[in-house]
């Protein structure tokens, strides 16, 4: 009886924490949504997509962004601190406010509505 | 504050679309792009490169928050390369070094900037007192402001009277001064940046552009975009990125590409592309030992057949006569170069066969025309070459020899001129050697890391344990901290004001804009208050603001080639740089030595003028040298032993020895760690595969490392990223030095390969 009671009691508990621990990582957009897979970070971020990815790095590569080397990280964060799986645009102004763009202009417009793809190609 | 109609309509178009193709908008929907009202920019300077790149600083609530490219700035139009992007994030670094230290029995103990100053005076004054003045030496860095470098010479030449002052653009630029001073008589180039959009042609040599001085490849490749006609030849033992926009690559045996700049000339001379009028009017030419007459030189040119440099070289014939028909061909073109041709053997050599090419074809003084080197560091110009950072010099281009020079600068000093000695100092290897020996006793070093950064490193670790040696640093530890018996905790960039003058003779203001970490303190203080410390009160306590001493600085430039003195704080404050001359607070600055408007042209009298649109008037006569140079190769050959050449270099995401962008993650993500890179035939046949642990070993040392199997480095080389202190390739470089500019050959040395 006690040990059936015992092990009804940590089947709860057990519940109750995924419950809490899902509840935790539900909260923290990090861990629910945005969350690198596991990755080897002696590597390179372009060195693994190279394989995973081929065609967003060669989309990537064909642009200035890509003959500059602006790598994935600029938009994605490092993957270990910080991972955008989304990035949000205020990176862009860091460099785009002067000649060819200014994207100061864009009013409340994010970057990535009009600039597709890795190409980043405007309105395709 | 609503969104129109037209806005939620293309947004939520957006979003659908950004939905299926992985990019989406922010959470919470729309935000404005400039939504940081409360944000205040200041504008600076890139701490990194020679480009010399305008930044914003964004500062909230007392701390930088954010950096941008200065869209007013016209040298990047608001553009930043990968570094400068995170550059506001290393001012918090974990690493800072926040308190000054002393080794006290083998171990780092914080103490307070009295003990510490008081603790390094005297024992300068001590070891000045027992082994006199040159038992002292300072280590500088093309990355001090001038005002740092203008205080450390006062203290170390004017005041304790000794020369050996040192700075790392020995170690890079040293070959380019010794150039432009061999063929112009003066240095620093007669062009810009404003050049590179007019040019017609580039020659890159020795140069991979596209990561060490990216702003600079990101204008040529806008340029070249919006005109394809214009041509790029590359010239440089190694396949690098700045290849994608090269329209031939030549690919020399490292070391061995003198030969092909003399062939070269020859073509260009027999196939009628010489402008024979300018050469008439403005050229003489000279061997190492007399004058020539043009018959002389092109006599001496017959030995260099396209055939020969070829042998010499390794490259195809018809690459070096397509190469020289670039050239010749172009309207304009415009050279670029900066270590593979500086860090050699024959460095002001290599210098001098590329300015040929130019006074040649009249190709200089012309927009789109020049024989542009590229720096390496932000204030290698500035700082050392202009402020006299180096044991041979005096502020404002004056040399030690030169008497009149000494009596100028010790009345400005307040200084006996008998303090300053009239022989040169010891140039950075024999620095290092005679620290080795003894001879040095005590050294200080500012903003560098020499322990990792001087070519054959581990020989010179002994002189710096066993010496007494402190270091002026933001960063801790460094590979340099560990021998030191002192650590000084330095402001960091944006914790001080200053001056950097970039590549192209254009100086910029930079503003302080928070307090130093710590107990950090600017470094033109820590030297005006250790001056004060070893007896130099009278000398220094004068100096209460940056500006004060930037105010004497430029009083020094007065009347000199580089004259700065309209290039004051109220004006540097407000405008986004001055290129000398700018001889008055009204003059605009120059876009173009040795023609009309440039001011020291424009004052030349009518005579010397007559007939001249161009003047060197540097030179005698105001002609420039073309050199006859022999073509000597690398002071360490491959051989049967040792049958790779190996080089070094940079990658675009870190900079020098990583103290500072190896504390931004996500550059260390882009280059988690260095490599070797082999070229896939050599690999093959060694069966060496990609990210295999191999040994590089030279005559000097042996590194354990992981290869990286590439079609990048010419058969028969490798190249080392030399940026970490864990894969040390400065233990595999070579310490033999250019006699001239006693610059190193990082560039070259011969090396043997093998899996680990
Ligand atoms: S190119 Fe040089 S100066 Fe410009 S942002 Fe990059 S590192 Fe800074």
């Amino acid at each position: 009886m006690n040990g059936k009671l015992g092990k009804g009691l940590l089947v709860i508990l057990f519940g109750v924490l995924l419950i809490f621990a899902w509840h935790l990582q539900a909260n923290d957009g990090k861990a629910q949504g945005e969350k690198h897979p596991d990755v080897d970070f002696s590597i390179s971020c372009t060195e693994c997509h190279q394989e995973v990815t081929p065609e967003i790095v060669a989309q990537w590569k064909s642009t200035k962004h890509g003959m500059m080397n602006f790598g994935c990280y600029m938009c994605h964060g490092d993957g270990q601190v910080e991972f955008k799986a989304k990035p949000d645009t205020d990176n862009c102004l860091n460099c785009h406010t002067g000649e060819p763009v200014d994207a100061s202009k864009g009013g409340n417009l994010q970057c990535f509505s009009c600039h597709k793809n890795h190409n980043l190609k405007f309105h395709q | 504050m609503g969104v129109t109609r037209r806005e939620f309509i293309k947004t939520t178009a957006a979003a659908a679309a950004a939905a299926s193709i992985g990019t989406t908008l922010l959470p919470g929907g729309v935000k404005p792009l400039f939504a940081e009202n409360d944000m205040e920019w200041h504008k600076s300077v890139c701490r990194f490169c020679g480009v010399g790149c305008g930044v914003l600083i964004g500062v909230k609530n007392g701390k930088v928050a954010a950096i941008r490219g200065d869209k007013f700035n016209t040298i990047n139009k608001g553009h930043l390369c990968v570094k400068g992007f995170y550059l506001h994030k290393i001012i918090y670094a974990k690493t800072r070094l926040t308190h000054p230290m002393i080794k006290k029995n083998g171990k780092f103990e914080k103490v307070s900037w009295d003990e510490a100053l008081n603790f390094v005076a005297k024992k300068f004054n001590e070891i000045r007192k027992a082994h006199g003045p040159d038992a002292l030496a300072f280590y500088g860095s093309g990355q001090a402001e001038t005002e740092e470098t203008y205080m450390a010479n006062k203290l170390f030449k004017g005041c304790i009277g000794t020369n050996n002052m040192e700075g790392n653009p020995r170690l890079c630029m040293a070959s380019a001064v010794g150039g432009y001073l061999t063929s112009f008589g003066l240095d620093e180039p007669a062009g810009t940046y404003e050049d590179i959009e007019q040019a017609e042609m580039f020659m890159l040599i020795g140069t991979n552009t596209a990561e060490a001085h990216p702003i600079v490849f990101e204008r040529i490749v806008r340029h070249k975009m919006k005109n394809p006609n214009v041509k790029i030849l590359i010239i440089d033992p190694r396949k690098t990125p700045t290849d994608q926009v090269a329209d031939l690559h030549l690919f020399p045996k490292p070391g061995w590409d003198l030969a092909i700049l003399h062939a070269m000339a020859r073509i260009i001379i027999k196939e009628g592309y010489a402008d024979e009028q300018f050469i008439k009017d403005n050229v003489v030419f000279k061997d190492n030992k007399k004058n020539l007459t043009y018959e002389q030189y092109k006599q001496f040119l017959e030995k260099f057949t396209p055939e020969y440099a070829s042998k010499v070289s390794g490259v195809p014939v018809e690459d070096i006569v397509k190469a020289a028909r670039m050239f010749g061909q172009a309207k304009t073109a415009m050279s670029m170069w900066t270590m593979g041709i500086n860090q050699r053997t024959r460095g002001v050599w290599a210098n001098n066969l590329i300015t040929n090419l130019h006074l040649l074809t009249g190709k200089i003084g012309k927009p789109g025309c020049d024989s542009f080197s590229l720096t390496g560091q932000p204030n290698a110009c500035g700082g050392v070459r202009e402020g006299g950072g180096l044991c041979h010099l005096l502020p404002a281009h004056r040399v030690v020899k030169n008497p009149k020079h000494r009596e100028e600068v010790a009345k400005v000093w307040g200084v006996p001129v008998s303090n300053i000695q009239p022989k040169p100092g010891k140039h950075t290897v024999a620095m290092f050697e005679a620290l080795n020996k003894g001879e040095i006793k005590g050294i200080y070093i500012m903003c560098t890391n020499p322990a990792q950064s001087l070519p054959n490193a581990s020989k010179y670790w002994k002189g710096l344990k066993e010496q007494f040696v402190v270091v002026a640093e933001s960063f801790f530890p460094t590979a340099t901290t560990k021998f030191a018996d002192v650590v000084l905790p330095a402001a960091f960039w944006a914790e001080k004001e200053g001056v950097y003058g970039c590549t192209e003779r254009r100086s910029q203001y930079m503003p302080k804009v928070l307090e130093p970490m710590g107990e950090a303190r600017w470094d033109a203080f820590i030297l005006r208050d250790l001056g004060i410390r070893m007896g130099f009160k009278k000398e220094f306590e004068k100096y209460k603001t940056a500006e004060d001493i930037w105010n004497e600085y430029i009083s020094l430039t007065k009347g000199r080639d580089l004259d700065l003195s309209g290039a004051t704080y109220r004006r540097l404050k407000k405008e986004r740089g001055l290129r000398w001359p700018v001889p008055s607070e009204d003059h605009p600055g120059t876009y173009k030595r040795y023609v009309k408007g440039d001011p020291i042209f424009d004052e030349l009298s009518e005579e010397k003028k007559k007939g001249r649109w161009i003047y060197f008037y540097g030179k005698p006569e105001g002609k420039a040298v073309v050199w006859a140079r022999p073509d000597k190769g690398p002071e360490e050959p491959t051989d049967e032993e040792f049958p790779f050449a190996l080089s070094t270099g940079r990658v675009l995401e870190h900079w020098h020895t990583l103290t500072m962008t190896g504390t931004v993650p996500e550059l260390n993500r882009a280059v988690p760690k260095a490599y070797v890179e082999i070229n896939p035939e050599d690999a093959k046949a060694l069966g060496i595969a990609n990210k295999d642990q191999v040994i590089v070993e030279t005559r000097r040392g042996q590194l354990k490392i992981e290869a990286r199997v590439i079609n990048r480095p010419k058969k028969g080389t490798l190249f080392i990223p030399w940026h970490w202190e864990e894969w040390m390739a400065n233990i595999l470089t070579i310490d033999a030095f250019d006699p001239g500019s006693k610059e190193p050959e990082y560039k070259v040395c011969a090396a043997r390969i093998r899996k680990a």
